[in-house]
């Protein structure tokens, strides 16, 4: 119930007409798509320093 | 001079990117019509009110006289009488007579500093009689007032405030497309050299417009549940967009099904070339035989005004470079990645 | 990558081997047959012999796209590890590439005759179609965005048979995406041929599916030599 009717004004957020919302949404997708890349890129160099250091030893 | 010029591209990226941020949210988007109530009229005498988007047309309590709507049934105007005007708003009389060359209706708002706002099919009269309006109905059309609106968004139908994610959703596939050829030219290169730092680029290419490529499809998806309604729709723009994901998925399960073989760089390569001239030929195939909703195509003539409106090109143009030069950095920091991973693998 | 006479040679030769290879080994070619005819089996068991002509030209494209990865996925693979080595060494890539599309031709005329065949046989014309007044441009557009498929199968089929583990799926992965233009024009071919669209207005379809095999066709030339000097 609780979960529909987050649903519920969700959709009014998002697609309420009129509104700039639908833009704040996108801009959103694209900043946290971003964000996990670079996360993810972050994970790997991390690991791959530590085995570089591993191979210097 | 390679280090200057580092920051001069990765800095303007940004700058740039920081200008279409500040300039996409702040410019107000130009007034236009999105309903009439009712929308359905009966015949003699009633109101209707008009409501709009987009920066205000008119001040509280404004001097009714400045504000003319004349409604139009085929060729034909048929006269209002303004009794209320707000920002957002503007109420009329009209008095409907019982004969109309056409059951629908287009209403015009002639204002004094917003120029004319339009809203197509209006309203519907079911009970007109086909024929000529009464000579005593009909308006004649009012003087036009050239905007002055300043920087400001053109208002489109249906899309209204929306018009700003052109410039996120948008650059997304350019971007896309941008570092997709260059993965095309990196692969055309390890053909002919077989050195493998052609393929690090190829892939670190195909990564990045793929990150791209989803993006834009998640975003496209948002914007078309808002304008279209629906989450996906059959439109050329749509399918090209996901085959093209779809095809480079498939080179990055070709890659990780050929794990650490050594012919991987070439096989890969041979159908990255491949998978580009596809991708070429569907683009040219798709939209010539499926009908587009997409803006400046033949189901939405829309968008067509975009080409001209120079307040939108100020913006969009950065918005494409800013963005390209930000999936070129993701690109250059994951070439370089792969190039350590490369390293410590042959070491 | 010139075109000598040995290279056609080559390719003849080549062609011929698969050929023999696909009488002598019944099995592959009972394969194609028994899919196909079970799966429009299928169709008509569905459909009641009640289709209308949208519903029979998606049937139809998608038996023909599943007959064809069956035909075609493993062509690269059938061969015995010693003939293959010996093709390798012997035969020049760009023979062994036109022998194998040559093949392809082949095949296509042959999953053509059956597909369509069990169709008619099976499920009839589509109902609500009318008379079918240009069965030329049917068979024709089956036959050419057949070989639109097939061709591509072939490029798809040697980059898969070069992954060792599971080239199968892989070659199904690696083709669909690959293969939607030349679904989507057939698709409107077969519809166009089956309605009472003019000719004319249908013919660029021919047209752009052969230009498309051919372009194809001439980019697996190209690239084949890569995979193949493995």
């Amino acid at each position: 119930m609780f979960a529909l009717t987050l649903l519920n004004s969700l959709e009014g957020f998002f697609f309420g007409s009129g509104k700039a919302h639908v833009v704040t949404g996108v801009a959103l997708i694209i900043l946290a798509g971003l964000a996990i890349a670079l996360w993810r890129m972050d994970r790997r160099l991390s690991r791959l320093e530590a085995e570089s250091k591993e191979s210097h030893r | 001079m390679n280090g200057a010029w580092n920051w001069i591209w990765k800095g303007g990226g940004i700058v740039l990117l920081a200008y279409v941020i500040l300039r996409g949210f702040s410019t107000p988007l130009q007034p236009g019509l999105v309903t009439a109530t009712p929308s359905q009229l009966k015949l003699g005498m009633q109101t209707v009110t008009l409501t709009a988007a987009g920066q205000p047309f008119g001040k509280e309590g404004a001097s009714l006289s400045e504000f003319t709507v004349v409604l139009r049934a085929g060729d034909q105007l048929l006269k209002t009488e303004t009794q209320e005007v707000q920002p957002h708003g503007i109420t009329v009389a009209v008095n409907v007579p019982g004969v109309l060359p056409s059951r629908a209706l287009d209403a015009f708002v002639f204002t004094p500093s917003a120029g004319t706002l339009f809203l197509g099919n209006a309203c519907f009269v079911e009970e007109a009689a086909k024929g000529d309006i009464p000579a005593s109905y009909v308006a004649n059309k009012p003087d036009e007032s050239t905007p002055q609106l300043g920087f400001s968004f053109p208002f489109q139908p249906n899309i209204i405030e929306s018009i700003r994610n052109l410039l996120w959703h948008v650059p997304m596939w350019f971007s896309m497309f941008f570092i997709m050829g260059l993965g095309f030219v990196a692969s055309l290169g390890q053909l002919r050299t077989g050195k493998v730092m052609w393929d690090l680029r190829a892939e670190a290419a195909v990564r990045t417009g793929l990150l791209f490529g989803l993006l834009g499809l998640a975003t496209g998806s948002l914007w078309a549940r808002w304008t279209w309604g629906a989450w996906w729709v059959s439109d050329p723009q749509l399918n090209g967009a996901l085959v093209t994901v779809l095809l480079y998925s498939g080179y990055l399960i070709l890659r990780s099904a050929m794990g650490d073989d050594d012919r991987v760089g070439r096989l890969a390569a041979v159908y990255n070339v491949f998978a580009f001239v596809m991708l070429v030929i569907l683009l040219m195939v798709l939209p010539r035989y499926t009908e587009s909703l997409h803006p400046g195509k033949d189901g939405n003539p829309g968008f067509n005004k975009y080409d001209l409106d120079n307040s939108l090109r100020a913006v969009f143009y950065p918005a494409v470079i800013g963005w390209g030069s930000l999936c070129y950095w993701m690109y250059t920091l994951r070439l370089r990645m792969n190039r350590i991973a490369y390293s410590l693998l042959s070491r | 990558m010139a075109l000598s006479l040995r290279t056609l040679r080559n390719a003849w030769t080549v062609a011929r081997l698969e050929w023999q290879l696909e009488w002598r080994q019944g099995h592959q070619l009972a394969a194609v047959g028994l899919f196909a005819i079970a799966s429009v089996y299928v169709a008509f068991q569905a459909s009641d012999q009640r289709t209308d002509p949208a519903s029979w030209t998606a049937m139809l494209w998608l038996v023909y796209l599943f007959s064809g990865f069956t035909a075609i996925g493993r062509l690269f693979d059938r061969e015995r590890s010693d003939v293959r080595r010996y093709l390798q060494w012997t035969a020049d890539p760009l023979g062994l590439i036109l022998g194998k599309l040559f093949h392809s031709i082949l095949t296509t005329t042959a999953l053509t005759a059956l597909v369509l065949g069990a169709f008619i046989l099976f499920l009839g014309w589509p109902q609500g179609a009318g008379e079918l007044t240009k069965p030329a441009l049917l068979v024709l557009g089956a036959w050419l965005g057949g070989l639109s498929i097939t061709v591509t199968l072939v490029f798809v089929s040697a980059v898969a048979s070069q992954v060792r583990a599971g080239s199968g799926a892989l070659g199904a992965v690696l083709g669909l995406p690959l293969l939607l233009p030349q679904l989507i024009l057939s698709t409107r071919l077969t519809r166009g041929a089956l309605s009472d669209t003019p000719w004319a207005i249908l013919a660029e379809y021919p047209l752009f599916l052969a230009a498309i095999s051919a372009g194809t066709a001439t980019l697996a030339c190209i690239l084949f030599p890569y995979i193949w000097r493995a």
